[in-house]
């Protein structure tokens, strides 16, 4: 067909070089479709960063981890006391070594055992909270900010609240019901959301005056809508960081709650009681390793957290996304 | 980035330039000018973690507080530091033949100063009514009255409002310089009660002068004691200096006191005292052994003296605790003699102490409920009369007798109590200490005695409101609780077990009902406050009581207050001693040490102490 | 924008209302033996009810409420009852407050000049060297509980360059470090919220068209890129201030500052009603004050946004 010379365009052109095409349903579709999906971006932007993956399958390890070990074998029990042989008394602050990985406490327990309890407890109130925060942060935060009625009321209680002192709610509240696990996850979801359902709201009032809200609102959609459609998805990257922000700092004000009196009763391990026990030994250079084992699991935690939600939500932000 | 950095620097330094150019605040010691050449300043300085709330000797009940106070005021007796009285304020007294009327003479020519050192007045006998009138005012809120009102010829009707005529109450000044207390009934050991702040004298006049204001800071304040409070600043310093009018001013070696305030003052005294910018710091049982291994460090630390707060394991003979926990069961085992001796046993005090002192556990060990030269008689020490002496070198501990009576309490309560028995034992959470007291204890006992005989649950209960929700309401089978003296005479630790007290309702004990209706220690404490003339008898007497408290296991004693280890260059040995008052919170006779004492030292002077006491005290 | 401050300052009071009244409720809820502490033991029942009825607490509830609201009116704020007894209230803050204040600005000055620029500079250099290093600081300083690495600060920094280690009114050296590290944190957090921000914004459409129009990246990024991010900043400065104020409770422990940030603790777990009620007075005041404070400087940022609310104005 090729080496036939064409000397007038007209003529070149014959019937057999066409045919009508039948109409194919599953080819118009793939017209119009991309294979893009937010989510499956999302994940592949976030994996091709190596350090937040290799933190991820530690964090899963770290969370499995701690749900296992009192099921291994050679583990000890965290509350537990120790007896050394020769005296017959506690073994106490005995260093770490092939019997005790992590060494014992004042009073003889083993700190290993210890540290993954706390982990475990942590994690829980962590999780708890952080989960709370967001879905009743997030809800209260976008009608707050987008519903212009619900602006002053919500406001209002938020003043309230707010400026409630935590600590009389908390002391009532551990008068009222006994300090423990509950207790404290009901305190800090009680205290906490207030917080996250202002940042939703800040951020909301910045942009739902822009023009494709505007022009959204004129269109008629309704209001749901342009709140999980519009705006919602704008903010995915930065409530993204800020939950994962809310573990580590559920924890950290669990250490805090310690400190003042509040925390959990020594005999349930947390991170937070095993760092203000520890903290005390800072003065004793051979007994340091009491607040630096639990300290360095606190730290990574918290490290993975925030770098997995920093490169996160990163990855959430579409326009990453090639 | 660098322009930053000093822009802040500049801003930061020029902001605390104008700050600190703000205050006045007069610096060290060589301005104030009223030290006398020749002698060269004794600065003792250290720190303290929980700030005073008033200096109103007349209302609080704290130590923390009257100890500051103790040092600004004098008393009308004062102890030396063997613990023998001495006059203060009083030279001299004397007591009516019924023992009802004490007169005391007044030392003359003792000045009442203001913070500025400024002679306000003279100190005269009514001034110590005017304290009394005041205390006595329950509008006063005042936390002691309750200590006078318990001796003083209506006192307690004045407090209550019964009779409004204060001219009733058993305290008058007869002239100038004569004070005359006239009591509800005849009281041994009231002349102890004098060296505690309910008996202070306040100057009336000033005292209408600065109406509520009384006590809340160093100007609204008169002195007559050693020291006189230079700077008041809550939460940052206070400085006393010595009080150059002061009758006794020979005795007072210390010629200026800075109390620096850290509210982690347990974390970093240790430090601040190593690099040398403390004299004093308590030296706490997680670092004792670092201290002791460093060889310089070593020198400095050696141990404190206990106090007279008494520790002990209370048995609940009325149990009011949850159901499931069964409080059926345990009246049931409780009342048998045989299980509490069991419990008595099996409890290793020294376990359970070593979450408190690690290094030293038999030092603040306590085998009685009264601690060890509390009291003493002709020589020898209350603990060591009468029966109670049977107990006082025994630790209670002991693996065979315990698994023996565990037997033989097995065998009585078999099909009455159900095994094992549930032994609730609550803590306060808000101590580290002791909540890991209680797992050891836990742990230790069910040990011993086996998971078939005993099971001790514990359980975490918040501070607040700790005591009155668990010990006051009986809710609690076996717990650990304290008490501290009123006053210097073995009756005051009777205070927990007689009938009324809120510990653990001895009476409520199934048999040892007497013919008189009344259970057997009630009437052997109420036979011993009977004996209010023989002193020795008397001693005997509440001996014995508490005897028969340790005997029968209603208690298990444990523990003293005090102890631990500090560095600090002052004598404990040369401070006031005495049981009970203000006296040991009193810094005359101490000198400053040139080098802070070691735990050779320590013991070398206790030892001559104790000899020297007991010359002292015959 | 006048009519709308007016009209939000006066909701503002009835706001403060409610929570005094809520929190003075609340603290008579509190157990009765925490009015007297270690003491509770050693008093007798009459002494105790004395005692009581003289703190006011034996009288009706709506009794107290009505004496505490007649004396709030008439501006007295009354006396300490546990704390300091006897004292006014307003004394004990006086004394505290220039403390407070001062760490608290200056804090607030480091930070804020120390942490919008690193953010500003980690968002430009993303991924590059600046943004490594802001990021193991900031992570460091989350990462590590503040309990421990002030006591770490605090010994060895004061070791290595002799200053001493307790704050001293009259020694400004002994002020430098307390401040320094009580603004480590909030560093922290600007510097991560500023870089967060900022990184969103260079990524948006007007800024590619910016770039695409050959605008100097200087310009881009202070013109645009900043000043957009910086909106959602400035709502929490107001009120930043006070978390520094009040959230200084470690840093004062340690350093034997005298200010305010643990009192309000303090208090409440000593049962100080009137003190108590005194604090959360003036905290909430700045705190809503902030807030309101907060949604004004949000909008004079950014003028597209629009506080009031009118019904079919755009």
């Amino acid at each position: 067909m090729g080496s036939k010379a064409i000397s007038k365009l007209s003529d070149g052109i014959s019937q057999d070089l066409f045919e009508f095409a039948g109409y194919d349903e599953e080819e118009a579709k793939r017209a119009g479709y991309s294979n893009y999906s937010y989510w499956r971006s999302t994940w592949q932007v976030f994996i091709k960063n190596r350090v937040a993956l290799v933190l991820l399958i530690l964090m899963t390890t770290v969370l499995v981890f701690t749900l296992i070990q009192p099921y291994l074998p050679n583990q000890k029990l965290p509350t537990k006391i120790y007896i050394d042989e020769s005296t017959g008394m506690q073994l106490s602050n005995h260093k770490p070594d092939s019997e005790f990985w992590f060494g014992t406490n004042s009073i003889g327990q083993d700190i290993w055992a210890r540290i993954w309890s706390g982990t475990r407890t942590s994690l829980l109130i962590g999780l708890a909270v952080g989960f709370f925060e967001a879905l009743v942060g997030i809800t209260v935060g976008a009608m707050w900010g987008y519903i212009r009625p619900l602006d002053r009321p919500i406001t209002e209680v938020y003043n309230v609240i707010n400026n409630v002192p935590k600590t009389i709610i908390l002391i009532l509240l551990t008068y009222i019901m006994r300090p423990g696990l509950g207790t404290m996850i009901f305190a800090m979801c009680m205290t906490g959301w207030i917080n996250m359902a202002r940042f939703v709201r800040n951020l909301i009032i910045i942009i739902r005056d822009r023009e494709y809200n505007l022009a959204s609102k004129c269109l008629g959609t309704p209001t749901r809508r342009i709140i999980t459609k519009n705006l919602l998805p704008y903010l995915v990257s930065v409530i993204m960081l800020r939950m994962a922000l809310a573990i580590p700092l559920a924890i950290g004000y669990e250490v805090f709650l310690t400190y003042i009196g509040l925390g959990l009763p020594v005999s349930i391990p947390s991170l937070g009681n095993l760092i203000n026990e520890g903290r005390l030994l800072m003065m004793a250079p051979s007994l340091r390793y009491q607040l630096i084992f639990p300290a360095l699991v606190l730290s990574i935690i918290t490290i993975s957290f925030y770098v997995m939600g920093n490169v996160f939500s990163d990855a959430a932000d579409p326009r990453n996304h090639v | 980035m660098k322009k930053l950095l000093v822009l802040m620097l500049i801003l930061m330094l020029a902001l605390t330039g104008c700050w600190s150019g703000g205050t006045d605040q007069p610096t060290d010691g060589d301005e104030t000018g009223v030290e006398e050449p020749s002698s060269v300043p004794k600065e003792f300085t250290w720190t303290y973690s929980g700030e005073i709330t008033t200096l109103n000797y007349l209302v609080t009940a704290s130590t923390n507080e009257f100890g500051v106070a103790a040092n600004l005021v004098d008393s009308l007796i004062d102890y030396d530091r063997y613990g023998v009285v001495q006059p203060a304020l009083a030279t001299e007294w004397t007591t009516s033949d019924d023992g009802l009327v004490w007169t005391f003479k007044i030392r003359e020519g003792v000045k009442w100063v203001t913070h500025e050192g400024i002679e306000y007045a003279e100190v005269t006998a009514q001034d110590f009514v005017d304290a009394a009138e005041y205390l006595l005012d329950s509008t006063n809120e005042s936390k002691t009255a309750n200590i006078f009102y318990s001796v003083i010829k209506n006192a307690e009707e004045y407090y209550n409002g019964d009779i409004t005529d204060f001219s009733q109450v058993g305290v008058k000044a007869v002239d100038k310089h004569t004070l005359e207390y006239t009591l509800k009934q005849p009281t041994p050991y009231f002349l102890s009660m004098l060296n505690y702040v309910a008996f202070f004298p306040v100057n009336g006049q000033f005292l209408e002068e600065v109406g509520d204001r009384f006590g809340t800071d160093h100007k609204n304040f008169l002195y007559n004691g050693a020291f006189i409070m230079e700077i008041f600043e809550p939460q940052t310093r206070r400085i006393l200096v010595k009080n150059e009018n002061y009758w006794d001013k020979d005795n007072i070696f210390l010629t200026k006191i800075n109390y620096l305030y850290n509210k982690e003052s347990a974390t970093l005294a240790p430090e601040l005292f190593a690099r040398g910018e403390i004299d004093y710091a308590a030296i706490p049982s997680s670092i004792i052994d670092e201290w002791m291994k460093d060889s310089k460090k070593k020198e400095m630390v050696r141990p404190n003296r206990t106090s007279f707060y008494t520790y002990f394991y209370a048995l609940n003979f009325d149990p009011k605790f949850d159901e499931q926990y069964e409080p059926d069961n345990w009246k049931i085992a409780v009342n048998n003699k045989n299980f509490r001796k069991s419990l008595f046993h099996a409890l290793d005090r020294k376990a359970a102490m070593l979450t408190a002192e690690p290094y030293n556990p038999e030092q603040k060990l306590s085998n009685t409920i009264t601690p060890r030269n509390f009291v003493s008689i002709g020589g020898s020490d209350y603990t060591q009369i009468g029966k109670l002496n049977d107990f006082t070198t025994t630790d209670s501990f002991n693996k065979t007798k315990a698994v023996e009576y565990k037997e033989k309490a097995m065998e009585e309560l078999q099909g009455n109590a159900n095994f094992p028995v549930i032994v609730y034992m609550p803590y306060n959470s808000g101590s580290t200490e002791w909540a890991n007291r209680a797992q050891v204890i836990e742990q230790q006992m069910e040990n011993l005695l086996g998971k078939d005989y005993i099971d001790i649950v514990i359980a975490a209960k918040p501070p607040t409101n700790f005591l009155s929700e668990n010990r006051r309401n009986g809710n609690y089978a076996f717990l650990e609780a304290n008490w501290g003296p009123d006053y210097a005479d073995p009756e005051t630790y009777t205070g927990p077990f007689y009938p009324g007290g809120t510990y653990n309702f001895p009476e409520f004990v199934e048999g040892y009902t007497e013919a008189n209706g009344e259970k057997s220690y009630t009437n052997l404490v109420d036979t011993a406050k009977a004996e209010v003339l023989d002193i020795a008898k008397r001693y005997e007497l509440f001996a014995d009581a508490e005897a028969f408290l340790i005997e029968e296991a209603f208690v298990i004693p444990y523990a003293l207050g005090g102890g631990g280890y500090s560095a600090s260059r002052l004598n404990p040995f040369e401070s006031q001693y005495s049981p009970f008052g203000v006296s040991a919170e009193r810094f005359k006779g101490q000198h400053l040490l040139e080098k802070p004492m070691n735990t050779e030292q320590y013991h070398e002077e206790r030892e001559a102490w104790e000899k020297a006491r007991e010359k002292a005290l015959k | 924008m006048l009519k709308y401050s007016i009209k939000r300052l006066l909701q503002s009071l009835v706001t403060l209302f409610i929570i005094i009244t809520i929190v003075f409720l609340l603290m008579r809820l509190m157990p009765e033996e925490g009015y007297f502490g270690d003491e509770f033991d050693k008093l007798d029942v009459a002494q105790r009810e004395a005692i009581l009825a003289s703190m006011g607490l034996r009288d009706p509830i709506h009794i107290q409420l009505g004496n505490f609201y007649k004396d709030l009116f008439s501006g007295d704020l009354g006396t300490s009852i546990i704390y300091r007894p006897k004292v006014p209230i307003t004394e004990i803050i006086a004394d505290k407050l220039p403390y407070s204040l001062y760490f608290g600005l200056v804090a607030m000055g480091i930070s804020l000049l120390a942490g919008i620029p690193l953010g500003a500079l980690m968002a430009r250099s993303k991924n590059k060297l600046w943004d490594k290093l802001g990021t193991g600081y900031i992570v460091f300083i989350n990462a590590v509980p503040a309990a421990v690495y002030f006591l770490f600060l605090q010994l060895y920094v004061t070791d290595i360059f002799k200053l001493p280690i307790l704050f001293r009114p009259d020694k400004p050296v002994s002020w430098i470090l307390p401040a320094i590290s009580m603004a480590l944190g909030s560093t922290a957090h600007y510097a991560m919220w500023m870089r967060r921000y900022m990184v969103d914004e260079i990524n948006k459409d007007y800024v590619r068209l910016a770039r695409a129009k050959g605008l100097r990246n200087q310009t881009i990024m202070l013109k645009h890129v900043f000043r957009n991010a910086f909106v959602p900043m400035a709502q929490y400065l107001p009120t930043s201030l006070l978390f520094t104020i009040a959230g200084s409770i470690y840093i004062e422990s340690l350093y034997s500052i005298p200010g305010m940030g643990g009192l309000l603790v303090d208090v409440i777990q000593r049962q100080d009603n009137s003190l108590v009620q005194a604090l959360v007075l003036i905290f909430s005041s700045i705190g809503i004050f902030g807030l309101f404070l907060g949604d004004i400087l949000m909008a004079i940022f950014d003028p597209r946004i629009n506080l009031q609310k009118k019904e079919g104005a755009r």
